[in-house]
């Protein structure tokens, strides 16, 4: 009876978290939340533009092909700039009252995630236009592909949370490291352009095999078991060490807010 | 009788940090902070022992300085102890900073929706009380405002009035009995007391002595992180009020 009551309110605390990371984001805008479709809308109307009238490029439908590597990146790497600052903005939050701490990271990461789900209309309508529409395998790849890319953002933000509460450089290393990994990783060009030499390094980037997953199955309706695989492997391994720096860490947290 | 809080043997101590060198410093000292001098300490409570019954509401007076805070802190757990053991058998609401993760920007609703969750309640719990809680906080035509453009009166009466409601079942209070306009604070004292009186355990702790004197059942004295006298209110008061240069 207690435990599950106990759960109902940790499932309450965790939805609400996230609830207000969402309305905060667009508290005293005129469109409010129109915003999570029509930002995703702009952004693929802006790069159609570039990519049809000024910059060429010699691959056949080039938008489809960024975008959808785009919009999972772009969950990806605002959660893990987002996750500096979470720690650090609710210290009074932290020192006065008792609850997980995990729980505002993962809410972050949530409400990033419904950012995400306002995009997928937009993968649907591309494929409409220039694939053979979604298929069958979309219904089984993507809740797949979110879960994992949830997990192995959520270990990094956890430890990115953390690291920066006890050593705020960490935040001037993540701008540089984001950027660093969206080269690094297959967005603006695919995986097979990488020379084969370095395509073991790219085991360590948790992104580089799971956005190209994301675009077998918004582009040619394929799922990718092999990209899955690695991906789904690596999820857990930056899960359970960033798991583990948050908990080690997090012991002596009340001593450096 | 079972104790409700169990503070065995408890010491803290907080590193003394001083402000980071900037980067030429650091380069000129770094063969000395690459030796990591692990620097001075500060022990905030030294081998602090003692245990809180069921019902019971214990006071804790002392000077500023003298850990009560840290106290409240390693009890409420947002902090751990560096030696000894606290067993805590019961969900605690603290009421320790009023207001603590209000977010200026959500209206007093939507604060009262998250905070009460926060303290202890399932959403539900909360939307039930709501009309309750709206009412005792005086806030009324306000309450769908974000709580930015509240006065300061107006926000903490709010804080309070969630944290009465969240069904406590071990109070933690920090000198806050002052929340409000005169005629608010008689409201809340009433209500701190009619909860401590309907047997809700407390911990108390202020530096108005009438009113430990009136509330509690049993006071401790810290001074500089150790416990000096624990007794009848009156007593442990009186001694301390002498000891302080009061009389």
């Amino acid at each position: 009876m207690t435990t599950s009551r106990d759960y109902k309110r940790k499932k309450d605390l965790l939805l609400l978290l996230t609830k207000k990371e969402i309305t905060l984001r667009y508290k005293r805008t005129v469109l409010g939340v129109i915003w999570s479709l029509l930002n995703p809308i702009l952004f693929a109307f802006v790069f159609f533009v570039a990519f049809k009238i000024f910059m060429r490029i010699h691959m056949e439908n080039y938008t489809f092909f960024f975008l959808s590597a785009l919009f999972p990146w772009t969950w990806f790497s605002a959660s893990v700039t987002m996750s500096t600052g979470i720690l650090l903005g609710n210290v009074s939050l932290i020192k006065k009252i008792r609850f997980p701490r995990y729980f505002l990271v993962i809410a972050t990461n949530l409400s990033q995630l419904v950012n995400f789900l306002f995009a997928i209309p937009i993968m649907v309508g591309f494929a409409c236009v220039y694939g053979g529409g979604p298929g069958i395998n979309w219904l089984l790849a993507v809740p797949l592909l979110i879960v994992i890319q949830f997990v192995a953002t959520t270990g990094i933000c956890l430890a990115v949370s953390m690291m920066n509460a006890h050593f705020r450089d960490m935040e001037h290393i993540i701008g540089v490291v984001i950027s660093l990994l969206f080269w690094m990783t297959p967005i603006v060009y695919p995986l097979d352009m990488v020379p084969e030499a370095y395509r073991g390094y790219f085991l360590f980037n948790p992104l580089a095999y799971l956005i190209p997953a994301w675009r077998d199955v918004f582009m040619s309706n394929i799922i990718n078991w092999g990209s899955i695989g690695i991906s789904f492997g690596s999820s857990l391994i930056f899960f359970f060490l960033g798991l583990l720096v948050f908990q080690r860490l997090g012991k002596k947290l009340d001593e450096v807010l | 009788m079972n104790s409700i809080v169990d503070v065995g043997d408890v010491w803290k101590k907080f590193p003394m940090k001083r402000e980071k060198p900037g980067f030429k410093e650091f380069l000129l000292t770094l063969p000395k902070f690459v030796k990591r001098n692990t620097g001075s300490y500060f022990w905030a409570l030294k081998g602090i022992n003692f245990q809180v019954q069921h019902r019971e509401c214990l006071g804790i007076i002392g000077k500023n300085g003298s850990g009560k805070s840290t106290l409240l802190s390693l009890i409420l757990g947002t902090i751990y102890p560096t030696n000894g053991a606290i067993k805590v058998s019961q969900n605690t609401t603290p009421l320790l900073e009023l207001g603590a993760g209000f977010h200026p920007d959500l209206t007093g609703r939507e604060n009262i929706l998250i905070n009460g969750v926060l303290l202890g309640l399932t959403k539900d719990e909360v939307l039930d009380r709501m009309e309750e809680i709206i009412a005792f906080s005086e806030i009324n035509q306000f309450i769908d405002m974000p709580v930015r453009i509240y006065s300061s009166g107006m926000y903490v009466r709010l804080a309070f009035s969630v944290a009465i409601h969240a069904d406590p079942k071990l109070l933690l209070i920090d000198e806050i009995l002052a929340v409000g306009d005169e005629a608010f604070q008689k409201k809340s004292e009433d209500a701190l007391r009619g909860l401590i009186q309907s047997g809700v355990t407390t911990i108390f702790v202020s530096h108005q002595m009438s009113a430990i004197k009136k509330i509690c059942d049993r006071v401790m004295w810290l001074d500089g992180g150790e416990i000096r006298l624990v007794g009848e209110p009156e007593k442990v008061v009186e001694e301390y009020l002498r000891h302080s240069g009061y009389f």
